[in-house]
């Protein structure tokens, strides 16, 4: 392109230089250098349209005219600031809604790693036994290589003092080749560190965690980090952006696999033995596709598993092929691009981020309707000009060029203003969904995918909006337009399409705030579950002692660890500001516990929830008891009878009206039934299951419980504001058990909040979204009636001196525009009953107690929408009452 | 000097052809170039000297003439353009087929009498 600039480059002095060479000769002829000047411009001809050529022979012609168009649309939005103020707002609105949520779902669910060729990853089953990762990784024929990886949260001290807890990785010795990370620092983990299980106390650190506790200073390297009591050499650090493979986390710490013993204590495993589930990924040979690979390694895991289980399990119920059995016990080798990682995150979010997608696709039309519409009006009134550009010969395509032009200029416009409002939007979205929970660290920066789907939405935006007014505008009824327009009649002005427009904003509003009043509904209840004032006075954290999680432990393990947790609740209850302490084994917002089949004195057998406990559960979470007793410190003696509490539902379902204290059950555990004796009951726990319904509950004492699980959650209800008792909470804690991890200690309200997040999210950004389409639907029906009193001035005008009264004229308008509000209301209410039933399938599981037809939350959503259009029909109603007849006959339109 | 009514209006094709001619004897500056086709047709062929501009940029894109930057005679800047090798051999192909045209139309508008 270089060179075709250089001829055009200096035209203005050659033309220049040619016409005072003429002059120059018509002086040398004794013509006076002023006549001389003009003949030879003359002579010359038009320069402008000259230059106009030259220049149209080099650029394509189209590109010419569209600068020109761009100009002349830019010129023409400056002269009218308010209407495009107007426009240009309500675009961004639009945009920046749809661009914020995109970048939120692009950034959960669509964006690759950050790591070497990302599609190249595969991962095998969602999460796979170590013992078979084990096995799968021997595998030289069909995969390249295969690493695996698990997080962990991990107690840290530096120097003697400890730190707060971090979230951690334990990684394989190829993880980071396979991922093709190159550290900045020092050096990554490597097969090296794979060997020998507890023998390679090195750790990496990410690019974050060093920048912020380290200050980015290079003598980090080597020094050591005390992680669970032993000390690791830090060999390395992470290139910033790294965050490992799973999105919406960020740890900082990566660890070998083979150190899990030492930093994960809560598993009390030997030395040597490494357990739990990973994320496994790995990369396939050259040449083999996933179904070939699949197929090797069916084979491999299956014989793998014959002989860890040497015909223990009977594998042959779950069917004759290796691959059935191998799905029986989830242990088949499934092979899934993992381009995008692991996610819990996207799991919970994807399908909320979906359904506010199509919310703000939803207002992203409403604004485009209001924009057309205004254009519209717009494009009326200047037929006349167009009328004449057309009689002097400008072809209809070139009009419509240049307005569908300003139309992208608009939406351009719209576009730039909405990316900064998504900007700040997403941000706040992301802390938004971190309430209650380690914060959610997701990175929301706009790349290339974003971008060109902002752009898309705002050129098809433009387009969509800008089509019909650029139709209208070069109609084919021109010659008309240039005579002095005489008066019409009212229902010469039918304006159908705005009308129909206007309609199904209307329409598309109502079905907006019906969807949201549904979710507001569907939380209002969700909430109302708790328990009320316990929720901002009680306290929880998670306690996991050394060995509190093993498969096969000692009977001294289990007294050891009832030792710390009497010890701890001791020092608990001993602090200020606590008004009682006890631990269970959930949360309430994280219900679980293990079912086991009970046998009542009638015979029937029950499966039922048994949650472990200790003394002063039920009175610290503010239980009340029916009848009966609590559990009292000499059940928790280690021959002591075994005694059980029940709830209500349970005393209901299998004593009636008799009283369940005093009989007798009989607990199915692993090996035997063991009998015990109720010796309390009741009230159902408020939060039993938040987005449950209630079930029969028979709690235990801790010690009396035979189950693999002994980590417990704390609970502490305080007198005074819990906010101050944390920090010592916290130091009891820590001196209790100086090698675990320490988790979030937070109000049961703050839990709730996490748990709640979806809901509210939908709830909180259904309503904000809702009320700006009905704000832009009530705009736009204003401006049309606006516009429709503006025309009909006249008509109005006269009827007026005929001897209308001025309501009835007001009653006129309104009655136009009311009639539009309830065609809009009928389809919207039909549209949005027949929407919540085609989702309530999948909403359900967000809000299981919401009817798709409840009453209250419809009428809540059409009340809003006609107070709104009720105003936004009024004001011109109201204009028009106002017209002086003498004004009207005057006027010209 | 030739009046209005004499002069014949050229088509553009036939412009760019004058210009080559033009080129042919050297190169040279726009100004004379349309001095050169004035005179050469004694005044007939009055082209308006504007639109020798986009004739002469016609033919840069086509390849068949060359610029440098110049001083004109009176000191200015402008181009000097002059006739490249393929526009001389399209000169050539273009000489013939003129002279051919020109040969028929003279041919049309004073018939031989010979019935």
């Amino acid at each position: 392109m270089w060179r075709r600039r250089r001829p055009l480059d200096g035209l203005d002095d050659d033309i220049e230089a040619h016409i005072q060479h003429e002059t120059d000769d018509y002086i040398s002829r004794g013509v006076a250098p002023e006549e001389a000047h003009r003949l030879a411009r003359l002579a010359f001809g038009n320069v402008g349209i000259v230059k106009e050529d030259v220049r149209a022979l080099w650029h394509r012609a189209w590109l010419g005219q569209l600068r020109q168009d761009v100009t002349f649309g830019v010129r023409l939005l400056r002269r009218t600031p308010l209407f495009t103020c107007a426009v240009v707002l309500s675009l961004a609105l639009g945009i920046g809604a749809n661009t914020a949520i995109f970048s939120l779902l692009h950034a959960v669910a669509l964006r690759p790693l950050p790591v070497e060729n990302p599609e190249g990853l595969w991962k095998v089953g969602d999460r796979y036994p170590y013992a078979a990762f084990r096995a799968l990784a021997g595998d030289e024929t069909v995969l390249a290589s295969v690493a695996a990886a698990s997080g962990v949260r991990l107690n840290v001290s530096i120097d003697g003092a400890p730190e707060p807890t971090v979230d951690g990785q334990l990684v394989s010795g190829n993880f980071f080749r396979l991922l093709g990370i190159r550290p900045v620092l020092g050096r990554a983990i490597s097969p090296d560190d794979d060997r020998t299980p507890n023998a390679h106390p090195v750790v990496m650190l990410s690019h974050e965690y060093w920048a912020s506790r380290f200050g980015r200073e290079p003598s980090t390297l080597g020094r050591l980090i005390t992680i669970s009591g032993t000390p690791f050499t830090v060999i390395g650090v992470a290139p910033p952006g790294f965050f490992g493979i799973e999105v919406g986390t960020a740890p900082s710490l990566f660890v070998p696999i083979l150190m899990q013993p030492t930093v994960v204590p809560v598993l009390g495993n030997p030395p040597r033995l490494i357990t739990g589930q990973f994320r496994v990924l790995t990369r396939l040979r050259p040449g083999v596709t996933a179904a070939q690979a699949t197929a090797a390694l069916e084979n491999r895991v299956h014989g793998w598993l014959e002989r860890e289980m040497s015909g223990r399990a009977n594998l042959s119920r779950f069917g004759d092929s290796v691959r059935a059995q191998l799905i029986g016990v989830n242990l088949w080798p499934e092979l899934s691009p993992a381009a995008t990682g692991f996610s819990n995150i996207r799991d919970e979010f994807s399908r909320p981020l979906l359904i506010l997608m199509a919310g703000v696709g939803i207002l992203l039309l409403i604004a485009c309707a209001n924009t057309s519409n205004l254009l519209l009006a717009r494009a009326a009134a200047r037929q006349s000009e167009f009328g004449t550009r057309q009689a002097l010969g400008a072809s209809r395509w070139r009009l419509t060029r240049q307005v569908l032009v300003e139309s992208l200029v608009l939406a351009g416009l719209g576009g730039l203003v909405g990316v900064g409002l998504a900007h700040w939007a997403t941000r706040f979205l992301v802390v938004f969904i971190s309430r209650g929970q380690t914060p959610v660290v997701l990175d929301v920066a706009p790349d290339a995918r974003a971008l060109a789907f902002t752009a898309a939405c705002a050129v098809i935006t433009g387009v969509l909006f800008g089509v019909a007014p650029a139709l209208r505008a070069t109609g084919r009824r021109m010659v008309p337009k240039l005579r002095v327009p005489t008066s019409r009649s009212g229902t010469h002005l039918r304006l159908v399409p705005e009308r129909l427009l206007a309609v199904s904003q209307i329409a598309l509003s109502l079905v907006m705030l019906i969807g949201a009043a549904l979710f507001v509904r569907g939380l209002m209840s969700l909430d109302g579950r708790g328990g009320g004032a316990a929720q901002r006075e009680v306290i929880v954290a998670r306690v996991e002692p050394a060995g509190s999680y093993s498969r096969r432990r000692p009977p001294e393990t289990l007294v050891r660890i009832d030792r710390e947790y009497k010890n701890l609740l001791e020092r608990i209850h001993a602090m200020p500001g606590v008004r009682s302490a006890s631990l269970a084994e959930y949360s309430p917002a994280n219900p679980g516990g293990i079912y086991r089949r009970v046998t009542t004195p009638s015979g029937t057998e029950v499966q039922v929830h048994q949650p472990m406990v200790y003394p002063r559960y039920f009175s610290t979470l503010g239980i009340p008891f029916v009848e009966g007793r609590d559990f009292a410190p000499r059940d928790l003696e280690e021959h002591s009878p075994p005694v059980a509490v029940v709830n209500e539902t349970f005393a209901r379902l299998f004593f009636g009206r008799t009283s369940a204290v005093g009989q007798p059950c009989r607990v199915m555990a692993t090996d035997s039934a063991m009998p015990c004796q109720i010796i309390g009951v009741v009230r159902d726990s408020p939060y039993a299951d938040i987005t449950g319904d209630v079930e029969a509950t028979m709690y235990q004492p801790f010690l009396q419980t035979d189950t693999n699980r002994g980590m417990m959650v704390l609970h502490v209800r305080t007198s005074d504001d819990p906010r101050s008792v944390i920090p010592a909470l916290r130091d009891a804690l820590q001196h209790a058990h100086p090698t675990a991890p320490q988790f979030a200690i937070q109000t049961i309200a703050d839990e709730l909040d996490a748990v709640l997040v979806r809901q509210r999210l939908l709830a909180t950004l259904g309503t904000v979204f809702s009320l700006l389409a009905l704000l832009l639907a009530g705009v736009g029906l204003y401006g049309l009636f606006a516009f429709i009193v503006v025309r009909r001035t006249r008509e109005i005008g006269l009827r007026l001196a005929l001897g209308a009264g001025r309501p009835d004229i007001a009653r006129m308008v309104i009655g136009e525009a009311l009639t539009l509000v309830l065609v809009g209301v009928v389809l919207g209410s039909a549209g949005g009953v027949v929407l919540a039933r085609l989702a309530t399938l999948r909403v359900a599981l967000l809000l299981p107690t919401v009817d798709a037809r409840d009453p209250l939350a419809i009428a809540a959503a059409v009340v809003t929408l006609l107070t709104v259009a009720g105003i936004a029909a009024y004001l011109p109603a109201r204009r028009a009452a106002r017209i002086q007849p003498m004004d009207a006959v005057r006027a010209n339109c | 000097m030739a009046t209005k009514d004499t002069r014949i209006e050229l088509l553009q094709g036939t412009l760019d052809l004058l210009v080559l001619r033009t080129l042919a004897v050297g190169p040279a500056h726009g100004h004379s170039i349309a001095k050169a086709i004035q005179r050469g047709s004694d005044d007939v062929l009055q082209v308006e000297q504007g639109s020798l501009y986009p004739a002469l940029h016609r033919l840069i894109k086509r390849g068949w003439i060359a610029f440098e930057d110049g001083t004109s005679e009176n000191n200015r800047r402008a181009k000097v353009y002059r006739l490249t090798a393929k526009g001389r051999k399209q000169l050539s192909i273009e000489t013939n087929r003129g002279e051919r045209l020109a040969g028929a139309i003279a041919r049309l508008l004073h018939p031989v009498s010979q019935e």
